[in-house]
Formats: structure tokens, sequence, C-alpha cells
């Protein structure tokens, strides 16, 4: 019973843990682990957004750590069949519901302005980040978050059941610090 | 032919081994801590392996030393102080990375070596050979009269003599007097 128990415990985590997304991949070149300077391009794609109570996706926001620096974004997502309107790059921009967000892309919906988009993917987006100059070793942690447009606040037809996916990690690490190894002091 | 071949080979050989001798002592050498300068040394040259994308930050803290040249470069000259002593972490390095990272402090400790105030003498023509004992002990005496750290002053004669008193790469110098015994004449009878 009690093993029971737990495969469906395992099974409803899983479901909740992939909620409205699925699909999610990512490229990052060169792979890690980085030094001081060193420029990562990363390639992400949503295959799939199914939104629960007909949330739409709304914005895809880019998680750094401390570490990184110079977000630069290189490919915006495209938006197949969806609502009329266009996925813009915002480094902070507050949701009508009051989120904060950002940085990352955002739906800009031209018909009804605080809802996402009715696209269900494929998303792919890219961007470009630095390694921060630092003597500490940083964090550098990367990852994606979707969220819908209940999450902000712009659909309330759902009831308030907003799709809770957790952020997809795409790198996880610190910057690689080498500090200087030098020789004992001679004397000529 | 063949000799002069075979020759002209072990010549050959004997350069190298001799230039890679020479390669070691100049940039293998590996100072003992402490390192010993003499007083009022000027132009001393200190130095630590060179990364051509480094930075080196130099500290003079003690002896009295002053940093003369090289301060961000691997390689400094110093002039050191005239008080004698033993210097702890004396010279100090911390060597930096193209990104501004620094690495651990790197020490070394000084001794100045001085080796003044000495003196000997003076001494008559007669007297016997005597031990000459430099301050601090350990080095070697030369000069007229003397033999193994020994001043005969029958050997140097009357004079005034010049000795020099050697001890690691230092040196100093005392004048020696040697004086003419009292000439008597010979014993009357009134």
């Amino acid at each position: 019973m009690k093993r029971l128990l737990f495969i469906l415990f395992i099974l409803f985590s899983l479901n909740a843990n992939s909620q409205c997304i699925s699909n999610q991949s990512f490229t990052i070149a060169p792979v890690g682990p980085y030094t001081p300077g060193q420029v990562v391009t990363i390639n992400y794609t949503l295959g799939n957004f199914t939104g629960i109570f007909i949330n739409w996706i709304h914005a895809f926001e880019i998680n750094l750590g401390l570490g990184w620096t110079n977000l630069t974004p290189i490919t915006t997502p495209l938006n197949p069949a969806g609502s009329a309107g266009n996925w813009v790059w915002d480094l902070q921009h507050t949701f009508v519901g009051g989120l904060n967000f950002g940085p990352g892309w955002r739906f800009n919906n031209t018909g009804n302005v605080d809802w996402g988009t009715s696209s269900i993917g494929p998303f792919t987006m890219s961007f470009e980040v630095t390694v921060g100059q630092t003597c500490t070793p940083d964090n550098l942690n990367i990852s994606m978050l979707v969220i819908d447009d209940c999450t902000t606040g712009g659909w309330t037809g759902g009831g308030g059941a907003c799709c809770i996916d957790p952020a997809f990690d795409i790198y996880n690490g610190v910057v690689q610090i080498i500090n200087p190894i030098t020789s004992n002091i001679n004397h000529y | 032919m063949n000799y002069y071949k075979q020759k002209e080979l072990l010549l050959a050989l004997f350069i190298t081994c001799l230039l890679m001798i020479s390669s070691i002592f100049t940039f293998g050498q590996t100072t003992i801590n402490p390192d010993t300068v003499c007083v009022n040394a000027i132009g001393e040259q200190y130095f630590v392996t060179n990364t051509p994308t480094s930075t080196y930050q130099w500290n003079i803290l003690g002896g009295g030393g002053t940093l003369q040249t090289g301060q961000g470069s691997s390689s400094i000259t110093v002039d050191w102080g005239a008080t004698g002593g033993l210097y702890i972490n004396a010279v100090e390095v911390i060597e930096s990375n193209a990104a501004g990272c620094p690495g651990s402090p790197i020490l070394l400790d000084i001794f100045v070596l001085d080796l003044s105030g000495n003196s000997i003498g003076p001494f008559c023509p007669g007297d016997p050979t005597s031990t000459l004992v430099g301050n601090p002990v350990g080095g070697t005496w030369s000069g007229t009269g003397v033999t193994s750290n020994l001043f005969d002053p029958a050997t140097a004669g009357v004079g005034n003599y010049i000795l020099t008193y050697t001890m690691a790469g230092c040196n100093t110098t005392i004048n020696v007097i040697v004086n003419n015994g009292p000439v008597t004449g010979p014993i009357q009878h009134f």
C-alpha cells in the first residue's frame, strides 16, 4: 500500500512538474566550466505549450546567476499560429498583475494587451551571455522560466489555476577562478 | 682527421654543458631564506618567474630597503639600509593575473649583514701571532701578514696595513698598525 502511494506521489509530482510545457531542450556553446570573460551562446526551444483553463503562454524569463553579465538576445522566438502580436525583448517589465518580469522575451498581444499568445509552439530563441570579471567563484546558473498569462495576471478566466511549471535548468556551475601561483623570490 | 673531429665534438659537448649549467644558475636560481645582503647594498635584484599576462606588486617591508626599479614587473632592484639585522618578511610580492585576481603573497626574509666594528692591534714587531676574530664570526681575513685568519706582526713588519674581512659576499677593511719597538741603548754604569 505504501509503495503504491509512493508511486502515485511520484506520478503526481512528475505531472505537476510539466503541467503546461513539454519538450524543452537547449544547446550551450562552448560547454562549461567557464572562466571570466568567456562568451556563451544558448539556444533554447520549448516544443509545446498547452495551457490549462485557456491559459496562454506569455513570457520567457531568463534567470541568471550573479556571475553573468552582458546578456544579449540573438534570436527572437516566432509565434506560429498564434494571436496577433509579437515577442519583445525586455530587461524588466511589470505585468498587469504586478509580476516583476525580466530579463527575457514577453509576448506583446496587440489585440488584448494583457494576454499572451494562443500559439502552442514550438518556440526557439537564442541569447548570448558573458562571464563577468571576478576573482570569486560566482554563481553561473542559467534557467528558463516559462510564464503563462494567468501568472502575469492578464487572464483571469481560469479561476486562478495558473501553470506552475518550474524553471528549466540550462546550466549549473560557478566561475572557474585560476589564481596565479607565484614562484619563490630569488636574488641574483 | 677523425682525431680532430672527435676533439671538436668533445669541445662542443663541453660548451653545451657549460651553457646548461650557466642557465640553471641564471634562471633556476633558488635563494635560501633568509637572503643575506650587505649593509647599504645598492641595486640588489630580486625576481620571480615571469608570467607575461600577470602584474606584480612588490613591497619592501623592512631592512631599510627602498624599491628602486621594476614595480609591476617580475623583477625589481632594491637598495638596502645601513642597519644590520634579520628582517622577517622584508620582501613581499603579490602576483595578479590578467583578470586582476591576486595570488598568495610570497615573502622573503632578509639578513642585512654589517661587518663594521672590527678592530685589532696595535702591535709591536715582536708580538706573537694573533688570531683574527671577525664580527660576526665566520668570515675570512686577508692582507699583509695574514695567513689562515692569523696575523703575524713579525711577518708584516713595522707599518700601517689594511686588512680585509670578507663574509657572504660582503667585506670591510680595518687599519692595523705595527709600531716600532723602543730602541734601548746599552746599559751604562755611572
